[in-house]
């Protein structure tokens, strides 16, 4: 029983890592915030779950998902791209519509549950697994192969060309590359991601609601930064496997706050006082030089 | 670099270890005092005076915090990723009960055990929500108190104070399950005894300054259903009602005392003791399953006197005489 929450924090971790990976796209590599993601994610966990109590199997259900949330993503890069819109203002503009979207996915109701319902955790492989490790499996699962995905997307010619986007959209225009659907690619990849996230979320969790996408960026920025702080400088696959370790750091953090018996209202909070301070590692490390401080702490006189 | 693969490797030796300690160990020895996890969706009034309830209702029934029972509380905060985490920390604390105050809490627990009893407190329809599969005979290892209002009282308050009503109007949170479910069901009610029902509804508590200033236009009397987001921004509605002179009837007391005209209400206080008294109950050995849903038909009847003044309107004596015996006159 001593494991159960260490476990429980890894699988939630695996998981969530799906998130800090679609937002990665398009955080670190095309180099803009994308509002998007709290829009998408809810539809993407309304979709999964509305189509898996529509007697859809839960595999596909986890598919329309990411279709799903490729459409969102789509939105807000044609509303950046040909509408000329602030890249930031076109995600919330369709984070603030997907609101009543998911409320027409689910039928106007608010929360769906998946009680007594099939869901990718209860597929019969994962019937003797030990609690939590069910989530664990899944997660472990979806994360290799999404990885494997993206490290090979990314080594395509079009995955070169996303990435010279980001780097420098003038240079990269200058050498014949459609920048507009680079980017239009991009947001329709990372929501991809993000509505997959969503669809796993809501099957680990057991129901979806229309308010489960506030924060999520949060949470998602979080993965990213954290894995950054803690691994140093590392090529873009190692960058990516990062993030999944982020991912489950970020969870543990929460599991220490939550087991020293903070507040819990004051968890908010502490979330972006530890992200904060994580983004300000560098910023530290200059002004106090830490770098010369610890090796000269570490490193014998010789 | 190296760290990476580092803590990769911690990882994995630590699920190894998990994997093969999960399969071989017992449950550790039981401590002799019980565990009570109360799991609060957020902190808001009517939520708060659950949870004070339901520690009322285990003192009752002898349970004393702290002396021969443990609760473990915890508050979401309106997170719903914390909703797991705190559910999982109860079922791995080995709790003897759980309690989920409002919907989403009631959904997690739900989803994180199904062997530990979880006793539901504020969840408007069980059935509906899929927590259960009959109210009379729950069948699985959940039951508990519903926050149902007593919505036909109610309506028949309303026509009562404003008999000359033609446009009832229906304020209440999309995004609230339990919210949008009594809107159905009033709905219906009002569908019954032909009474013109508007609906205006909010995604959150920032709509409503403008869809209230709207839905005032339009209406001669407000119903609002147990809904914690309108509750939480209960003087923005009054403030445009009261510049109407439109009586707002809400379901809920605390929504009156901070505004609103009358209301037949399920006191969230008691409902917490009741809900306290069943966690006792199923402590001592009573098992869930077979413990049907405790509906609460009747409230007790709270009139605002203050907002009757400004809005000038006078209750019928019979009222009057009723909150004065059993409920609660506001001056």
């Amino acid at each position: 029983m001593t494991f159960g929450l260490g476990v429980s924090a890894i699988g939630q971790g695996l998981l969530w890592a799906t998130l800090g990976l679609g937002l990665f796209l398009t955080f670190r590599i095309l180099d803009f915030p994308d509002m998007t993601v709290e829009g998408t994610f809810p539809m993407g966990a309304a979709a999964c779950v509305a189509a898996i109590n529509n007697g859809i199997s839960p595999i596909w259900a986890t598919l329309i998902a990411i279709g799903v949330g490729m459409l969102c993503g789509l939105a807000t890069g044609l509303l950046y791209t040909k509408g000329r819109i602030p890249i930031l203002l076109a995600g919330i503009l369709v984070m603030t519509a997907a609101y009543s979207v998911n409320l027409r996915i689910m039928h106007g109701r608010s929360n769906l549950t998946l009680l007594d319902k099939p869901s990718l955790l209860k597929l019969p492989i994962f019937a003797h697994a030990p609690m939590y490790f069910d989530s664990v499996f899944l997660g472990f699962t979806v994360i290799v192969i999404l990885t494997l995905v993206l490290i090979y997307f990314l080594q395509t010619d079009l995955g070169q060309a996303f990435i010279a986007t980001g780097d420098n959209e003038k240079m990269a225009r200058s050498l014949g590359i459609k920048t507009d659907n680079m980017k239009i690619m991009g947001l329709m990849v990372s929501n991809g991601v993000i509505g997959l996230g969503g669809a796993l979320v809501a099957q680990n969790d057991g129901y979806a609601d229309v308010n489960m996408g506030i924060g999520v960026i949060v949470i998602a920025l979080a993965s990213i930064i954290i894995g950054e702080v803690a691994f140093g400088e590392l090529t873009m696959n190692q960058r990516l496997v990062a993030v999944t370790l982020g991912s489950i750091l970020y969870r543990f953090v929460l599991l220490v706050v939550l087991k020293l018996g903070f507040n819990t209202n004051d968890l908010k909070l502490f979330s972006s006082v530890v992200l904060a301070l994580c983004m300000m590692v560098p910023v530290f490390r200059d002004m106090f030089n830490l770098k010369r401080v610890w090796k000269r702490g570490i490193s014998t006189h010789d | 670099m190296k760290r990476l693969y580092a803590l990769i490797a911690i990882i994995v030796i630590f699920l190894g270890f998990a994997f093969v300690g999960e399969g071989g160990t017992g449950k550790p020895a039981k401590v002799a005092k019980p565990t009570v996890g109360i799991l609060q969706l957020m902190s808001h009034p009517a939520l708060d005076s659950i949870h004070h309830g339901i520690i009322h209702g285990l003192e009752e029934k002898g349970y004393h915090p702290g002396k021969n029972i443990k609760i473990d509380f915890q508050n979401a905060q309106n997170d719903q990723s914390n909703l797991m985490t705190m559910s999982n920390r109860f079922v791995n604390e080995d709790a003897d009960a759980t309690i989920g105050i409002a919907t989403p809490s009631a959904q997690a627990l739900a989803n994180a055990t199904s062997k530990i009893p979880i006793v539901l407190g504020a969840v408007t329809d069980p059935k509906g929500a899929g927590l259960v599969k009959n109210n009379q005979q729950p069948g699985h290892n959940i039951t508990g108190v519903s926050d149902q209002a007593p919505l036909k009282e109610q309506l028949g308050l309303i026509k009562q104070v404003v008999p000359r009503m033609k446009t009832l109007g229906i304020f209440y949170t999309s995004s609230d399950d339990s919210a949008a479910a009594q809107y159905k069901q009033f709905k219906q009610l009002c569908a019954d005894e032909h009474i013109n029902l508007k609906a205006y509804s909010i995604s959150n508590t920032n709509d409503v300054d403008q869809v209230s200033q709207q839905m005032v236009q339009n209406v001669d009397a407000v119903y609002i259903p147990t809904d914690n987001t309108v509750a939480s921004a209960m003087q923005t509605l009054i403030k445009n009602s009261n510049a109407a002179k439109i009586p707002v009837f809400p379901a809920v007391d605390t929504m009156v005392k901070s505004g609103g005209l009358a209301t037949y209400s399920i006191n969230q206080y008691k409902l917490g003791v009741l809900t306290g008294h069943m966690t006792a109950d199923i402590l001592k050995g009573k098992k869930p399953a077979t413990t049907p849903i405790k509906f609460i038909r009747h409230g007790d009847l709270i009139l605002n006197m203050k907002e009757a003044n400004r809005l000038g309107i006078t209750f019928p004596s019979s009222l009057v005489k009723e909150a004065q015996k059993k409920g609660e006159i506001i001056k």
